[in-house]
């Protein structure tokens, strides 16, 4: 059982990676900034390095959003393993449909549902709930909305037109750092729910830190994670939302850098994802010309709003299922692989990928084929 | 329920990191590409300046510097 739950937060770990390389690397390769390959390498690589940076992991795993010890709900392997089908699955299902979604929102619901049908209604803290994510993921994209449409309207009033293709140097160095702060974050939620689970088993002391193997293995996986890059949402992120300039890049990563560290440094936690995804939208709102895909805006953040219940149906569901005994929990494990594999297979017919971001830096590129075409013709 | 000030020095953090960097660039963008050589130092200046910045973001990113 628990070498399940190990095998599956790695899994989630995985996807948690690249479901999150959109937020630092989609406006660097929607600009050309970075070439796609180069931008997914450097963004696994600091990843990596940010997860060796910080391995101070949560008490809870749950964030306080599950009441957690003392004559509270005790957390069983169980519970995780069924919490984290549920935040796997969604994260597949929102990838599919190219929808950046909070990782973290998955594992919460995930757990949510789990906890729910395991310990009731009871075992969930509905006001943490409010304060912790609800509220949140309303102020996130406006915040950052905000600071990248005025960093926008400060980058075009300063510089001029032919200057700006410059920002993409710049741009190199404040997506490098999302992914950091990203690295930092984000593999210690794998290593928490590893080193819980450890615990609970009784193979680790209670409050000790994480072993090196699981900070090894959850770094490495969430580093494979986001070089596999997950180009549907890098798609959405750098091109759906809005036509993206250098200058409009810059500002947006620069609106998203200052955004987390200010909310991590600050007390008042804001998801990166949606974070990313207001910088995006501001800056499509800052400069002159550009317009926003409201369709698509409305699309994710309608994928914001289901993902606590739709990974918390399925931890549910799984949950359910897994309580029924030894059983329960093959058939859990049985039904999810189906699932992923199903996604898979459904992924293959259209398929996106680092070639179908590439960028077209030179105008001409986009004409060269046809006249290659008439040479052609002309040749014969 | 909601700590308004915590998220007001958010906001209020956000808007002079990300404006500081953008302005800073932009500015040093200008002066650098400029005709006129007189105020090319200054862009170069600002670019120091911005990647000061950053690398305080780094320092804030990186658990190990501030505890």
């Amino acid at each position: 059982m628990v070498a399940l739950v190990i095998a599956l937060a790695l899994l989630f770990d995985f996807t948690n990676g690249f479901h999150d390389t959109a937020n630092a690397m989609a406006t660097p390769i929607a600009t050309g900034a970075l070439k796609p390959r180069v931008a997914v390498a450097i963004a696994a690589v600091l990843n990596l390095v940010g997860a060796f940076l910080s391995t101070e992991v949560a008490n809870t795993i749950s964030g306080g959003l599950i009441r957690e010890g003392d004559g509270g709900v005790k957390i069983t392997p169980v519970m995780i393993f069924a919490g984290l089908i549920g935040a796997i699955l969604w994260n597949l299902v929102t990838w599919l449909l190219g929808l950046p979604s909070s990782s973290s929102h998955a594992l919460f619901g995930g757990l949510i549902g789990a906890a729910i049908v395991g310990a009731g209604f009871g075992a969930i803290d509905l006001s943490v709930l409010l304060s912790k994510i609800v509220f949140p993921a309303v102020l996130a994209p406006i915040t950052a909305g905000l600071v990248a449409f005025l960093a926008t309207r400060i980058a075009y009033a300063i510089t001029k037109k032919k200057q700006r293709s410059r920002f993409k140097i710049g741009q190199i160095f404040t997506s490098s750092l999302v992914s950091l702060a990203h690295g930092t974050n984000d593999a210690q939620k794998t290593m928490g729910v590893i080193t819980l689970t450890l615990i609970a088993a009784g193979f680790q002391d209670t409050g000790s830190s994480p072993e090196l193997w699981v900070i090894v293995v959850c770094a490495l996986a969430i580093a494979l994670g986001t070089y596999t890059g997950g180009w549907r949402i890098i798609r959405t992120l750098g091109k759906g939302l809005t036509e993206i300039e250098p200058a409009q890049g810059f500002a947006a990563e620069a609106a998203t850098t200052a955004t987390i560290l200010a909310s991590t440094h600050l007390g008042f936690a804001l998801s990166t994802t949606q974070v990313a995804s207001g910088s995006v939208i501001g800056t499509g709102i800052g400069r002159k010309g550009a317009s926003v895909r409201w369709r698509t805006a409305g699309r994710i953040a309608i994928g914001w709003l289901i993902t606590i219940p739709a990974a918390g149906l399925v931890g549910a569901l799984a949950s359910w299922v897994a309580l029924a005994g030894p059983g329960g929990i093959i058939a859990d494990a049985v039904v999810a692989t189906a699932v992923i594999v199903t996604i898979f297979v459904f992924s293959r017919r259209n398929r996106v990928d680092a070639a179908s971001m590439a960028v077209a830096n030179d105008p001409a590129a986009l004409v060269r084929p046809k006249r290659s075409k008439s040479k052609a013709r002309a040749n014969r | 329920m909601i700590d308004w000030l915590a998220f007001l020095s958010v906001l209020v953090a956000s808007v002079i990191g990300a404006c500081g960097v953008v302005f800073l660039f932009s500015v040093g963008l200008r002066f650098v590409g400029s005709d006129s050589r007189r105020v090319r130092p200054f862009g170069v200046v600002s670019f120091v300046l911005c990647g000061l910045l950053i690398l305080y973001g780094l320092y804030l990113i990186i658990p190990a510097f501030h505890r």
